[in-house]
């Protein structure tokens, strides 16, 4: 096999190892932390109340109108998705790929997954006009005479992939934890601790056999989540490419949501593992520049293929002849929305481009403003695909624009705090990197590799 | 203190006379109050639920034996409507809508006694069946809050500046005005009555109290009947047969939107239209964009004062080269055309080709002059120019019927009036039908001299302009409470009825003249012989306007009017009219003018504003600019490029001393030098809606000579630097090359209809649904439609649509379900115009059914795609995936409506939730009625039984609905004719909607229609 | 309340009694365990806090038949995806929309495909939970350590054959670094 750098640095013994990554959940937080939960916690209640105002007084709080009957919130809901993708892929997909580097920033990037899924759900939900009545996109028997929902609605496939994904990836997160919490268990000195983490890991007891069995489930999860993840983002693309509307109704859209999807998940990871680092710095060690630098050649790639397909998506329009097409496309590139998706190309396909250097690529700095500008440009790739393509589509007349109002800024940096709020909770009481996972991997790339090659 | 229980607000009784006990004022406290019979003790709003129960009770008994006011005045249900006694079926009552000169037949929908709806009445010859914007919004006028419940006073100031308004009881009402008529110098100004028997009462009034008649119209035909005068010697409107003439040239003239009798000259312009393959043709000289010049074939843009210069240059075209008509010998009229040879050539419009073709028309061709944008310095001159082309045309007695009788139009106007007020000739003033101190500049001088009369007596509803001024409000009824009958231009009488118990302590305007007389003792024998004015009303039919009673009794006679509506021979006196040459030496040249010249207008929604606080009219998008809730000074583009003005910018209009500040508009096709700026605006005490919406431009017509000259007007524009956002509801104003309205031209189309249409290949993956029994379809008639907007205010009033604002229309949320756009083709500077309602399309394979995750709107059996409310939780999936952008969705809670407008709610019809989206229905409660009654009945629906409230309310039949399955309904024909097309048919959404191409009787097009690559379908 | 006693008694584990050695290094105790299956014990276990390469064909661990239930339950899911999308939209309800068929199979593929990952997913980590005879309440602990750093191989008494010192002798020459009587 090829040379490699170690995976973890400082010649870490299982024991240290344990220490590492427990101690962070048993110690009491540090100011800082305390310092970053009462901005999130003020960015969630900006969150709750916007919310609130807007679905006691009406949609028509926000920036949506006709012919833009989607704004904030479906863009917002995207993003969100969008973003959880990137955990399951690090999991799941470079797990069947047996990409032994995942193991460190597997579980933080599940988690970011959960949240993410967690904070995308409530868009879909609180956009629209009665949310309180939401429940009836589900198929409930019920005493209405038969009625049950429409199959053939992209919203309902929503229902049905986004529940799923969340239930699958929660379920996938959890499993993998219960020997890590196993271990806390053990280590707990208060019996609360005990009795808590005792609850939290099924009493686990880390037999052969047992790991036997959970070494395959855990396999299967992989194999499983891997087409669900794609099925997902291809499903929520359907919520554009079924509509007959031009700019929407495009065959390109669900590799084209996936891998937008990636770019933004992996920037965000970035975004976040930055911050990980400085904030807890024995995860430096865990989380080593080589893992970073994977993770940017990552962002540089999929960030190539976002880009070829905003490139095709013009080609197509014109190829195709429609004239509805070829004049959205001109009116996104051109019209009075151009800034947004001028926007989108410089953060999403030109920025990256940094990461062709090595240097940029290992530089700490760069990655995490690099990784901004990905997750800004994302969202407004949404926005573009979302607005430019409603405000002016088959019959002149109908014409608009789309202007937001204070409560779509709130509603979109208030996510974020539910999101920020959940993540640093977890970070605190729940093992960040999986112990269980990291110790097999510990000689990978050491001198005299005993079991280097699996 | 006890007076605060009542339902009228304390604001009235807070006042000095009260606080110092004035004893006077206490009288008037004790025995003056009156609440009106709907005001509840307790409901803060005013309208309790027993009160309203109490209305409900009284409409059992009302919907057994017709409205009643008493046992004795019987009124009788539309007879060719199915009558049930049952509870919650509507009645339809046959009434009349008066307006100016327009008198339109209608049917009120009366639900529970309170009527609900307007409709045109099919009997009454003139609109046969169609009707206007403004006659279906003029029920909110009924239900309209910032009426006056009870008859007022206003203590007057010596300044006549009001101090105070209380309650007045009509019994001290009549004392003090008695009194006040004992002393003599009476005056009287009215309005335009069309009211064969109000005029007849109003003459008696001022015979009884040798008042003197002036007469004032907020839109006045003063010059043009004095034009008349001296033509035909006959101060008469004459009958204009749009419908016979195959050629037509209107100068600065808005037929077709608000020009005398719009509603009856639309239907008879589509007549025209569709008499192929002799369509007629419309040819339009005009200053500004109007209703009518969007209709043109061809138009010319010319400057007001032009207006004259094209008729001269057209008589003298045809009586000078030509040597056409009787005239070409007459040295006189050569003469006089010789003054004016020159001013064809810097016209700057070659006439050459409209008076050859007038030429070959003759006889069956018309010249139409007049309206405010006519209204210049030298509008007789017009008059009588054009009056003498139509004479040399031939046209008189064939396309010109002489009047039936003489307009009512013999008084004096405002200048004697302000004279005599100046000599102190007058001590009682009774204003009635008009709104002097609104629509009068002040250089009329009105306002100042009205200070030293004693008392004067205003007969409308509110303290508005006129009513600050006044002593008393006599408050008049809502002509929907009150009894008349008007008759039309083409002599058509008809009978209006009231359809429900006067909501208010009001008085109709005509009982108070009657009381009044009755107190003085004095008046004519039918005066003082009937009790009420029903009773005169009776008597003067039966005495005068019984026609033909085919020896039955009047009774019987009566009845069987008020259930047709109208009196089935009209007033006709046929054959033409000798032309005066002489009048021609009264033809004056007008002097060119350089500057910018001021142009009002009327609009199709507000008219004169005497409407103006009614939301729908507010909201209702204008015909030709689809602005709302604002008035705008128009430019022309050049204009606009060359003073730097943008869209909203405001712009400072100087006429003589008067200055108003409004927002610019940019107006395509009109002509340049000219700024357009529309009245009805800038109502003051008119109530909560019209309150500050837009600027009041009578403030700048010119007075002189006893006229209002509204036109032609020499202004100095300052550019603002401030900036309005004009709420417009269409966001883009051409086509864009797309193949969305379809034009042809006459030649083409009779060569080959709809050979325009480019047909796409269809291919689907699923068997089509077929649809057994009844599948609903509609054709609209872009050739006969003419953008006016009936459909639109029909389709509000009878969908309970809500109005939701300026500020929320500027976000585009406005909620009619019927929209009517309009595109232009060809240059900005000088485009045609095409207008295109557009409705749900209720396609078969309808977009917004499939990505609707709750099955909240789905496909009916019948073709109809459904809405259903209940079960919308609001994605709003369905309207980004609708490609014609028909839905609405309820943003807010926009079900709180202010009372009393709630009475009129179409119970037939749900009212919206907040969060739901809500379009056309094609009036799904219409067919269930009518499928319902044909089941009680054991039958099958008849073919065009019934149809939805926009073909219904079109003037110009443009809109046909009916059942595509019954081979023999209207329809099903027209909507497989080769002309009619699927919009947007390449999306395959197969739309039971279908169009039919606009046909222009032209060589060739404006508008590029840019065919799309074969064999593509999006 | 006896249903919830029955219950608790449910999640307690129930110990056996046996002999139990600590490893420092996992190669070495892959080697014990192999050993300790020569020497025909079949019920002993190996503890570890992650999962050692090699010790199943040490111990003779069979392939989890796991992935079995996964198939039936993934397969469960799809065929109700099919059978429920056509009986809500075909049978029971069935209403025009957008002019489709009231069974158009391509639009209801999502909803079956997500039906099959849902319950495949949910039947494995059931079945997972149910072999491991978790969840328990009182988890024995032979060292606290052998979730962190720390191996161990236990031999309950009731495996046939069963020898104390037998086996405590093989542990330590294994290189056992403890070597106790315990419970687990």
């Amino acid at each position: 096999m090829i040379r490699r750098n170690p995976l973890i640095l400082g010649n870490k013994t299982y024991e240290t190892i344990t220490n590492d990554i427990a101690s962070v959940v048993e110690r009491f937080p540090k100011p800082a932390f305390f310092v970053g939960l009462s901005a999130t916690l003020f960015l969630l209640f900006i969150f709750i109340f916007a919310k609130g105002m807007i679905v006691t007084y009406g949609m028509g709080m926000m920036g949506t109108s006709h012919p833009v009957n989607w704004g904030t919130d479906i863009i917002t809901f995207v993003f969100w998705i969008g973003i959880g993708h990137a955990g399951t892929l690090i999991s799941a997909i470079l797990f069947l790929f047996r990409q032994k580097w995942r193991t460190s920033i597997a579980r933080s990037a599940e988690a970011m997954t959960v949240f993410a899924v967690m904070t995308a759900g409530l868009f879909p939900i609180l956009h629209t006009g009665r949310p309180w009545l939401a429940y009836w996109l589900l198929p409930y028997p019920n005493q209405r005479g038969p009625l049950w929902v429409n199959f053939r609605s992209p919203l309902i496939w929503d229902v049905f992939a986004v529940s799923t994904y969340a239930t699958v990836s929660i379920v996938f997160w959890y499993i993998g934890m219960v020997p890590d919490l196993a271990t806390i268990r053990d280590r707990a000195k208060s019996p609360w601790r005990k009795r808590i983490y005792g609850a939290l890991s099924l009493g686990w007891r880390g037999t052969a056999r047992n790991w036997n069995h959970y070494e395959m489930v855990y396999m299967l999860l992989a194999g499983l989540s891997t087409p669900l993840v794609l099925s997902v983002h291809s499903i929520v693309s359907f919520d554009f490419a079924v509509a007959s509307l031009p700019g929407w109704h495009t065959t390109i859209f669900p590799p084209y949501f996936v891998a937008g999807a990636i770019f933004s998940g992996f920037a965000m990871v970035v975004t976040l593992m930055t911050i990980f680092r400085e904030l807890v710095p024995v995860f430096k060690d865990y989380i080593t520049l080589d893992h970073m630098e994977a993770m940017n050649k990552i962002i540089m790639a999929t960030g190539l293929m976002v880009g070829y397909a905003y490139g095709s998506e013009f080609f197509i329009a014109w190829y195709s002849g429609v004239e509805y097409e070829k004049y959205v496309f001109l009116n996104r590139a051109f019209g009075p929305f151009a800034w947004s998706y001028w926007i989108m190309v410089t953060c999403n396909v030109i920025i990256p481009q940094v990461f062709w250097f090595k240097a940029a690529r290992r530089s700490i700095p760069i990655m995490f403003i690099v990784s901004i500008f990905v997750n800004i440009g994302m969202w407004f790739e949404r926005f573009v695909i979302v607005v430019t393509s409603l405000h002016r589509d088959f019959l002149p007349s109908n014409w608009g624009t789309w202007i937001p109002t204070v409560w779509d800024f709130g509603a979109l940096f208030g996510s974020f705090g539910l999101f920020l709020t959940l993540f640093l909770l977890y970070s605190r009481v729940l093992p960040a990197i999986s112990i269980a996972e990291v110790k097999p991997v510990l000689n990978v790339g050491r001198e005299g590799d005993g079991n280097g090659h699996h | 203190m006890e007076t605060q229980n009542h339902g009228v607000t304390n604001k009235y009784w807070m006042s000095l006379e009260q606080w110092r006990n004035d004893p006077e004022f206490a009288r008037l406290v004790e025995n003056e109050f009156r609440s009106s019979p709907l005001q509840s003790e307790d409901g803060k709003d005013g309208w309790a639920r027993r009160e309203f129960l109490k209305l409900m009770g009284a409409s059992l008994a009302l919907t057994t034996f017709g409205c009643v006011r008493r046992p004795a005045q019987k009124i009788i249900p539309y007879a060719k409507k199915p009558v049930e006694v049952t509870h919650g079926i509507p009645n339809f009552y046959a009434s009349a809508y008066s307006e100016g000169y327009e008198s339109i037949g209608i049917l009120v929908t009366t639900r529970d006694g309170r009527p609900i709806k307007i409709e045109g009445n099919p009997d009454h010859p003139g609109n046969q069946g169609g009707t206007s914007a403004r006659a279906i919004a003029h029920i909110l006028k009924l239900y309209d809050p910032d009426r006056f419940t009870n008859a007022k006073r206003n203590l007057q100031n010596a300044t006549r500046t009001n101090r105070e308004t209380v309650n007045v009881s009509w019994e001290n009402v009549d004392k003090a005005v008695v009194e006040q008529l004992k002393k003599g110098k009476v005056a009287m100004l009215m309005g335009t009555q069309i009211s064969p028997s109000t005029q007849a009462l109003i003459e008696d009034f001022a015979g009884a109290t040798n008042a003197t008649l002036y007469n004032y119209d907020d839109l006045s035909h003063s010059s043009f009947l004095e034009a008349q005068k001296v033509c035909y010697g006959q101060k008469a409107l004459p009958r204009y047969r749009i419908d016979r003439a195959k050629y037509i040239v209107a100068i600065n003239n808005d037929f077709l939107g608000t020009w005398l009798t719009p509603t009856h000259f639309n239907r008879q312009f589509a007549e025209g239209r569709r008499a192929m393959p002799e369509m007629n043709k419309l040819v339009v000289f005009e200053s500004l964009m109007s209703l009518t010049g969007t209709n043109a074939d061809r138009r010319f843009r010319i400057r007001p004062s032009q207006s004259l210069d094209v008729v001269m240059a057209l008589l003298h075209e045809i009586i000078v080269v030509k040597k056409v008509s009787r005239y070409a010998s007459d040295g006189a009229v050569l003469r006089m055309l010789s003054a004016f040879a020159r001013n064809g050539g810097d016209l700057g419009v070659d006439v050459t080709g409209v008076a050859d073709e007038l030429i070959k028309n003759r006889g069956q061709s018309l010249v139409l002059a007049g309206g405010l944008p006519a209204e210049t310095e030298n509008a007789m001159s017009l008059y009588i120019a054009t009056n003498f082309l139509n004479a040399v045309l031939d046209n008189e007695g064939k396309t010109v019927e002489p009047a039936a009788v003489e307009a009512w139009g013999t008084q004096r106007g405002i200048s004697e009036l302000v004279t005599a007020l100046k000599n102190k000739e007058i001590k009682t003033l009774i204003i009635h039908g008009c709104n002097p101190l609104y629509s009068l500049p002040r250089s009329a001088g009105l306002e100042e001299n009205l200070k030293d009369v004693e008392m004067i007596i205003y007969t409308g509803d509110r303290n508005d302009e006129t009513g600050r001024l006044c002593d008393y409000i006599a408050c008049d009824h809502h002509p929907l409470e009150n009894w008349g009958d008007s008759r039309s231009l083409d002599g058509v009488v008809s009978v209006q009825q009231p359809t429900i118990e006067p909501l208010h302590n009001t008085r109709a305007m005509q009982d108070s003249l009657l009381s009044w007389m009755k107190g003085l003792g004095k008046g004519s024998a039918r005066a003082r012989g009937s009790e009420t004015w029903y009773d005169y009303l009776r008597s003067n039919w039966s005495d005068n306007l019984a026609r033909n009673t085919g020896g039955k009794s009047f009774d019987d006679y009566w009845v069987n009017l008020l259930q047709v509506g109208v009196r089935e021979t009209p007033e006709r006196s046929g054959g033409g009219r000798g032309f005066v040459t002489s009048a021609l030496a009264r033809v004056k040249p007008s002097q060119a003018q350089s500057g910018f010249e001021l142009v009002l207008y009327e609009t199709v929604g507000l008219g004169d504003g005497s409407l103006a606080n009614v939301p729908w009219l507010q909201e209702f998008p204008d015909p030709v600019t689809k602005i709302v809730w604002d008035n705008y000074a128009c430019f022309s583009l050049r204009d606009a490029k060359q003073f730097k003005i943008r869209e909203g910018q405001n712009v400072t209009l100087m006429v003589g001393d008067h200055t108003v500040t409004v927002p610019a508009h940019i107006q395509p096709g009109q002509a340049d030098g000219v700024i357009g700026l529309a009245v009805g605006y800038g109502r003051k005490g008119a109530g909560k809606v019209a309150e500050g919406v837009g600027v009041n431009a009578y403030g700048l017509a010119a007075w002189k000579d006893s006229r209002l000259i509204s036109s032609g007007l020499e202004t100095k524009l300052t550019v603002e630097k401030t900036f309005v956002e004009l709420a417009c509801t269409q966001g883009h104003h051409t086509m864009e090359g797309r193949q969305i309205v379809i034009e042809e031209t006459l030649a083409d189309h009779i060569k080959k209809p709809g050979g325009a249409i480019h047909h796409h290949p269809d291919l689907t993956m699923w068997k089509e649904i077929e649809y057994k029994g009844n599948k609903w379809g509609m054709v609209v008639d872009l050739n006969s439609c003419t953008g006016c907007g009936a459909c639109v205010i029909a389709c509000q009033s009878e969908n309970n649509i809500p109005v939701v604002g300026k500020k929320y229309v500027l976000r585009g949320r406005e909620m009619h379900w019927l929209r009517i756009d309009r595109y232009y083709t060809g240059t900005p500077e000088d485009p045609d115009t095409v207008h295109q309602p557009v409705p749900c399309m209720h396609c078969d394979n309808a977009p917004c059914e499939t990505v609707c995750p709750v099955i909240a709107t789905v496909h009916s059996d019948e073709g109809t795609n459904d809405m259903i409310y209940n079960r919308c939780v609001g994605t709003r999936y369905c309207s980004n995936n609708c490609p014609y952008k028909v839905r609405r969705f309820n943003w807010f809670d926009y079900t709180e409506i202010q009372k009393p407008r709630h009475l009129a709610l179409n119970p037939d019809v749900t009212v919206r939730h907040r969060g739901v989206m809500e379009k056309c229905t094609f009036c799904i409660h219409r067919i269930r009625f009518h499928k319902t009654q044909a089941k009680l009945e054991d039958r099958e629906l008849r073919a065009d039984e019934f149809t939805t409230a926009c073909a219904q309310a079109c003037p110009s039949k443009a809109i046909i609905f009916g059942d595509l399955n019954n081979s023999e309904s209207k329809v099903s024909g027209e909507f497989k004719k080769p002309h009619a097309y699927a919009l947007l048919g390449e999306l395959n959404t197969k739309p039971a909607v279908h169009y039919q191409v606009k046909v222009r009787n032209t060589e060739e097009l404006k508008g590029e229609s840019k065919h799309h690559e074969k064999g593509h379908h999006s | 309340m006896d249903i919830i006693e029955k219950g608790i008694q449910l999640l307690r584990s129930r110990g056996r009694k046996g002999i139990a050695g600590i490893w420092l290094d996992e190669h070495k105790l892959v080697e014990a365990a192999r050993k300790t299956r020569q020497a025909g014990y079949t019920k002993f276990e190996a503890i570890s806090p992650f999962p050692l390469h090699g010790i199943d064909e040490a111990m003779g661990i069979p392939f989890s038949f796991i992935p079995w239930i996964t198939f039936i339950f993934g397969l469960a899911g799809f065929s109700f995806g099919v059978w429920f999308t056509w009986w809500t939209s075909a049978v029971d309800w069935p209403v025009i929309i957008g002019g489709k068929p009231m069974w158009s199979i391509p639009a209801f593929v999502p909803v079956m495909f997500e039906l099959t990952i849902l319950f495949g997913a949910l039947s494995s980590v059931g079945a997972l939970i149910f072999v491991c005879g978790l969840p328990k309440v009182d988890p024995p602990v032979i060292d606290p350590d052998l979730s962190s750093h720390k191996f161990a191989l236990f031999v309950p008494e009731d495996d046939k054959g069963f020898n104390a010192a037998n086996i405590e002798q093989l542990f330590r020459e294994m290189g056992a670094v403890e070597v106790k009587r315990t419970e687990f």
